[in-house]
């Protein structure tokens, strides 16, 4: 008996076919389409795709990426929960065991820290990406929005998972996290007008988070079924739902073929229908192998990384020593930046919630159907311009906050020793109550109907007699109110970025919305803006608090 | 292109999966252990060329057979009364006593070398473990984590002499135990400097400054040591200790005496010892400090002491003298009241900068008071604010006169006031 013959009489008996249904492979397109069709694991994908689909540059592979983590971190982690035990005595002996006792087992908690962090960057990706392609554009709004909540669930996984080496950089990484809990307003213990319905410390949100007022044991066990059992059911559940839209909406952010120059806009807003008669490729092999090689690059950058760095662990977690400084896991480092210009009830709660908001509502605001599928720099700068601003911001001040702060938070150098002692920042002041409330009526007031209402294209002259007018303001300040040089730049500085992205580019591009997508945009945009205007204030003039009801730790 | 890429990926993928499981395999304790392996056979197998006794043969082959089929294998002591695990005997196996029941061997070197000295049998070590006298990191495996050489891990390895601090935590009578000399040494030189005027141990002592009742589990978050000009693997709870001695503590702790970053804060109130001390003095000083820790020790592992009969005195200015270094007076005011110490910005005399102030000394002043005076004085104290200062916008000085009402009276304040007054310069003021 010959191998082909011995080959076809395996495949076809009855034992084979039970198990895969296809018969022996002829490498025919009906082969093909039953690979996909027939396969648990592929039958997500479609048979065939258009070909854009396949090109690097439009996806770089980072939703995928993202779930393969997922999967990796599933598989590290359940492996780690055969030899973890979440009790303030064993955690951390645990964690000596899986370094120097468990076979691979230094490698299997590297890969699973290393892959966590790697997700993280992975969605924030892919989340830019599918931004800057106009994949969130009608209609996989919806989808959009269960991608940001997926995008906030894998960094509370990330957060959860962080305390429970039980070490001294956990533990006060997760108090500065959950300490912002505290300011949440009314259900916070130190937030604004909780006392008004009897909040205190032992009923607080941070409460129910901690399982009582300090980190500690209950703390650990909680954080521990989040991580495990809780949040990984709520994601994945989620993360079926996104595939399945992405299966339902027929992958239709991939536009049938590049738009032609830029001369033919038509080409960008074609109607995407099925009926083109572009050619399509098969998904086997072109897409699965384009995906395994996506993936293979993915499992190994994690292998490496796993072999040559240790995850940290830091002395065993002491809730009487703080470390100076105690920082947040990095991804939350950029908020603890904010905690200088801004009560925790701000920077902790009501800006991570109204990023998360703001991301949801960013397809229902935008009508503009241009930009599907394609990297759209010029079909919606507005847009563009101001997302990368937001995320510019965003990782602006996670580096601050990692690599710039040094003991009591104050500025180092990436390069300074931390041995050198700093001054203490310089006294602050308030803005009286009446100025304050005013400054902010007018700036929300102007800001939201003044480009509405200024119909006109703004020509660059009214730019040129600003810049005179700003130079005569800028030399009476510093002789009228001995302003430094530095003060007057970064007067300069904070207002032109008010002036670009509070005026200038929503009176040019939003002026003509509806009134309800007008407002909200609005709203968002002049809160974005005003978190640099805030920063500004504080960094240079030490302005503190713009409007202070210090008797309902209401401060702004 | 993207088919070479899939082997590609998967070749890497296998050979680097294949080097990380090389390494895991081949683990530096591994090393060791085969060595003793090796070299235990290497010498059972000379003992038996040159043995000719059939019995005796016979155990000896027993043996070898037994190292043959000896695996390598991650050693430990699990102590339950400390909630311990010492791996040290992974590498140490000659103190292995399931591998080397004996406790003793011919090798000479570490990690090969069976414990030096009688240690064993007074403190058997499946019940002492390595870690609680040793320290350094009982569950770690390679040898700088093993020995603590690594951050984050407080408590590295004690070397003689300071390793007799180990000896003085569990046994009280340490002063007579022939193998903790150092920490004797300390203590005595604890009692002679006059520490505990100003240190108390827990809770007996003066309040001037911290209580070093667990001075040796001082975590080093809580210790500043950018004066040190210490490199960070040499940040310990020991040479934080030692530098205290060796260095004037002033350039230590510096602190912020000309108010640059808010309040004006004094540089740190000890006086410098390292002029009168010996580097072995500072040495065994600092390995009587590491034995005060409040690690809990189960009590049936304490040796206690009887109590040291109190002496007794029939001169009154002898009793004086003897209440005077027993309070630790004499860690100001110099021993026999004959140099007052350095306070920073403290009043003294011929003064032309801060750190030339001083506490009073005795011999010099005490004769300007009368007897109910200098009762009073000792009674109240003179607190800190009420210390005169050389430079009004200076810091306060960090030293003071602490109110012993509660603690020196009757019969010890009346010696004490008359052996003041026996030591008082007969100058002018007579």
């Amino acid at each position: 008996m010959n191998f082909p013959n011995l080959k076809a009489a395996l495949i076809n008996s009855q034992i084979w076919r039970s198990i895969f249904r296809s018969g022996i492979w002829k490498d025919t397109p009906r082969d093909r389409a039953g690979h996909v069709i027939g396969n648990l694991w592929l039958h997500l994908h479609p048979v065939r795709i258009r070909p854009r689909a396949l090109q690097w540059t439009y996806t770089w592979g980072l939703g995928g990426i993202s779930f393969l983590l997922f999967l990796i971190l599933t598989v590290t982690g359940v492996f780690l929960m055969f030899y973890y035990r979440p009790t303030m005595e064993l955690a951390y002996r645990d964690m000596k065991d899986l370094e120097f006792a468990i076979t691979l087992g230094k490698l299997l908690r590297n890969s699973h820290r290393w892959a966590a962090q790697a997700m993280l960057v992975a969605v924030i990706l892919h989340m830019i990406r599918v931004y800057l392609t106009g994949a969130y554009k009608k209609p996989r709004e919806f989808n959009w929005c269960i991608g940001v909540l997926l995008l906030t669930l894998t960094l509370f996984l990330s957060f959860t998972g962080y305390l429970l080496p039980w070490d001294q950089l956990d533990i006060w990484a997760v108090t500065v996290g959950t300490n912002l809990a505290a300011a949440t307003p009314f259900l916070g213990y130190e937030g604004p007008f909780s006392s008004l319905l009897g909040v205190h410390v032992a009923n607080d949100v941070r409460f129910v988070l901690l399982g009582g007022t300090v980190v500690g044991e209950n703390t650990l066990l909680r954080f521990y079924v989040l991580h495990c059992v809780f949040v990984p059911l709520v994601a994945g559940a989620l993360i079926m739902l996104h595939f399945w839209r992405i299966r339902k909406d027929s992958f239709s952010a991939a536009p049938l073929a590049l738009p032609g120059p830029r001369s033919s806009a038509e080409g960008a807003a074609a109607p995407l229908s099925s009926a083109s008669d572009e050619e399509k490729v098969e998904v086997w092999p072109h897409l699965v192998l384009r995906e395994y090689v996506a993936a293979g690059f993915t499992v190994l950058f994690i292998l490496l990384w796993s072999i040559l760095q240790n995850a940290p662990l830091e002395e065993l977690a002491n809730p009487t020593v703080t470390p100076n400084p105690s920082k947040a896991p990095w991804y939350f480092v950029g908020l603890q930046e904010l905690l200088r210009y801004f009560d925790p009830w701000i920077a902790g709660v009501m800006i991570p919630n109204l990023i998360i908001v703001g991301l949801m509502a960013i397809p229902y605001v935008n009508p503009n159907p241009k930009g599907v599928g394609y990297y759209a720099w010029r079909e919606s700068p507005f847009a563009i311009a101001t997302f990368l601003f937001g995320i510019l911001l965003w990782f602006v001040l996670i580096f601050i906050g990692y690599f710039c702060r040094g003991p009591n938070f104050a500025w180092y150098w990436p390069w300074e020793s931390w041995l050198v002692h700093k001054a203490p920042p310089p006294p602050t002041w308030d803005l009286p109550l009446w100025a304050g409330a005013l400054l902010l009526l007018f700036y929300f007031g102007f800001g939201i109907l003044g480009p509405r209402f200024l119909q006109r294209e703004i020509s660059f002259k009214p730019a040129v007699i600003f810049y005179w007018i700003f130079a005569a303001a800028a030399g009476a300040a510093i002789y009228l109110f001995g302003f430094t040089a530095g003060q007057v730049a970064a007067l300069f500085f904070f207002l032109f970025v008010y002036y670009l992205f509070g005026f200038l580019m929503p009176q040019r591009y939003l002026r003509d919305l509806s009134w309800p997508r007008y407002l909200t945009a609005m709203v968002f945009l002049l809160m974005m803006v005003g978190v640099v205007l805030k920063i500004g204030a504080m960094v240079g003039f030490n302005l503190h608090y713009i409007l202070a009801l210090p008797q309902y730790n209401f401060n702004i | 292109m993207l088919r070479k890429l899939f082997y590609l990926i998967n070749f890497s993928l296998l050979a680097f999966f294949l080097l990380a499981i090389r390494q895991d395999a081949r683990r530096g304790w591994k090393k060791y252990q085969s060595r003793y392996y090796r070299m235990e056979i290497a010498r059972l197998e000379q003992e038996l060329a040159q043995s000719s006794d059939p019995g005796k043969r016979e155990r000896i082959q027993e043996e070898i057979r037994r190292w043959r089929s000896m695996g390598l294998q991650i050693r430990q002591i699990i102590l339950r009364d400390f909630d311990r695990v010492d791996r040290c005997i992974t590498c140490h196996v000659g103190m292995d006593p399931f591998a080397n029941p004996s406790l003793t061997n011919s090798f000479t070197e570490n990690p090969y070398q069976a414990h030096p000295g009688k240690l064993s049998s007074s403190h058997p070590f499946p019940r002492y473990g390595c870690t609680l006298c040793h320290q350094g990191q009982g569950l770690a495996t390679e040898v700088a984590a093993a020995h603590g050489a690594v951050r984050h891990w407080e408590r590295p390895l004690l070397k003689p002499p300071y390793l007799a601090a180990s000896c003085a935590r569990c046994h009280v009578n340490f002063e007579e135990l022939p193998g903790a000399k150092a920490a004797a040494l300390g203590k005595d030189l604890f009692d002679k400097l006059g520490c505990v005027g100003c240190h108390a141990v827990n809770g007996e002592g003066g309040a001037v400054s911290v209580d070093l009742g667990d001075v040796a589990d001082k975590p080093l978050g809580r210790v500043d040591f950018s004066y040190t000009g210490l490199a960070r693997e040499e940040w310990s709870v020991k040479n934080w200790i030692e530098l205290h001695l060796t260095r004037d503590p002033m350039e230590i702790v510096p602190n912020d005496p000309q108010g640059k970053f808010g309040e004006p804060i004094p540089p740190s109130g000890m006086p410098p010892f390292y002029r009168e001390l010996q580097p072995s003095q500072a040495q065994a000083l600092t390995a009587y400090l590491l034995s005060l820790s409040h690690e809990s020790v189960p009590h049936e592992y304490y040796v206690y002491a009887s109590p040291k009969p109190k002496p007794r005195f029939a001169n009154p200015v002898e009793h004086g003298r003897y209440v005077f270094h027993k309070y630790g007076c004499q860690g100001c005011h110099g021993i026999g009241g004959a140099r007052g110490v350095r306070n920073f910005n403290a009043l003294g005399p011929d003064q032309t900068r801060m750190d030339q102030g001083a506490e009073p000394t005795l011999t010099k002043v005490v004769g300007t008071y009368t007897r109910e005076e200098l009762k009073e004085k000792i009674r109240n104290g003179v607190p800190s604010s009420a210390v005169v200062k050389f430079n009004p916008e200076g810091p306060i000085p960090p030293l003071y006169m602490p109110p012993w009402k509660d603690k020196i009276q009757g019969r010890e304040l009346e010696d004490l006031v008359t052996y003041l007054l026996s030591i008082a310069e007969k100058g002018q003021w007579w």
